[in-house]
């Protein structure tokens, strides 16, 4: 980076002037709702790992009777360019790269976000179809906790991008916008971040 | 924390470099994606399996927060951010590790306990 940045995530710059000095203590304040909510994910981790053991499924399925690996990939995969087309949303706000790119990247992104929930959904459905549900054991209850909040997390990661579109369309990319779009850059990858650790410690832990 | 400062910044250079940065993580992330999800679909013994994949991940995560979160632990970033960010790792690894480490040590004692229990009715004429 050839300038320091003002806060963690890809900074304006310079030469957004006064948006990019606001946006140093708002996305600031957002970095402290990421990092309560990175605990609640860290505690629903620790509960999940607690009951991966035949005492904690209590003779309900288990991991290697309800997990789908190639369903487990194609969400990863989804999610993984999801993240990366926000690096366009990123750039071409710093750059101005003009509405109509940012408004491209952010559907690309929100249309990703969506495929990505299409198939956990679909494999909520399957798993609870083969018995699989909340209430037959803790490790069960913990599973659908930890993977569900990290689902509501992108759905509402969509919801936000679609009002951000809406936003940029109506009003322009002005200053409340850019640091919008800057908060909105770091929970979009946050959740790239966090279903790493559901991928890997979740799904493919137990299948190993 | 630090004012901004107001040096001129080339921003074709700074884009390009920037890009860079994403392309970098982005292929990591793909690599060690595709790692993970091939040690365990191997044939290695489930150990090595599940260290593969604690690897791969804690790389990854690595790679998402300095390529993407753009995080940075050597300079060029406010004290501020950094203190926030290893508070809450401090805080999360006291309570998810203290947690895990806390239900799998109980956990491992009730087994004990059944088992020794269970092999004691088993064969109560062993002795």
């Amino acid at each position: 980076m050839s300038e320091k940045s003002l806060y963690p995530g890809l900074n304006l710059g310079g030469t957004h002037g006064k948006a990019h000095e606001k946006a140093e203590s708002t996305v600031f304040g957002f970095w402290v709702f990421l990092m309560s909510d990175l605990i609640i994910f860290g505690i629903l981790f620790a509960s999940y790992a607690s009951y991966l053991n035949p005492m904690g499924m209590a003779g309900g399925p288990g991991p290697n009777d309800l997990f789908d690996i190639t369903s487990v990939a194609i969400q990863t995969a989804f999610l993984l360019f999801g993240g990366i087309a926000y690096a366009g949303v990123s750039l071409g706000l710093k750059y101005e790269h003009g509405r109509a790119k940012l408004i491209g990247w952010l559907l690309v992104c929100a249309v990703l976000g969506a495929g990505f929930l299409f198939f956990e959904v679909k494999d909520f459905i399957t798993q609870a179809g083969e018995g699989g549900t909340p209430q037959v054991s803790g490790w069960l209850s913990s599973y659908w906790a930890l993977v569900g909040l990290h689902g509501f997390h992108v759905f509402s990661g969509i919801l936000w991008i679609l009002a951000m579109i809406g936003q940029i369309a109506t009003r322009g990319v002005d200053d409340a916008v850019k640091i919008r779009l800057s908060m909105l850059g770091v929970f979009w990858h946050f959740l790239d971040l966090i279903w790493v650790g559901i991928f890997s410690f979740v799904f493919l832990v137990p299948l190993a | 924390m630090i004012k901004p400062n107001t040096g001129e910044l080339d921003p074709q250079e700074s884009a390009a470099s920037e890009i860079k940065s994403y392309t970098t993580g982005f292929i990591a992330s793909l690599l060690l994606t595709v790692g993970g999800f091939a040690a365990a679909l191997s044939d290695l013994p489930t150990t090595w399996k599940v260290v593969l994949i604690c690897v791969a991940a804690l790389l990854q995560i690595i790679t998402h927060m300095r390529n993407f979160l753009h995080l940075s632990f050597s300079g060029g970033q406010s004290r501020e951010d950094l203190l926030l960010v290893l508070f809450s790792a401090i805080l999360l690894t006291i309570m998810a590790g203290g947690t895990w480490y806390i239900m799998s040590d109980l956990s491992g004692r009730m087994h004990q306990t059944m088992d020794s229990v269970a092999s004691a009715q088993s064969q109560p004429h062993s002795r």
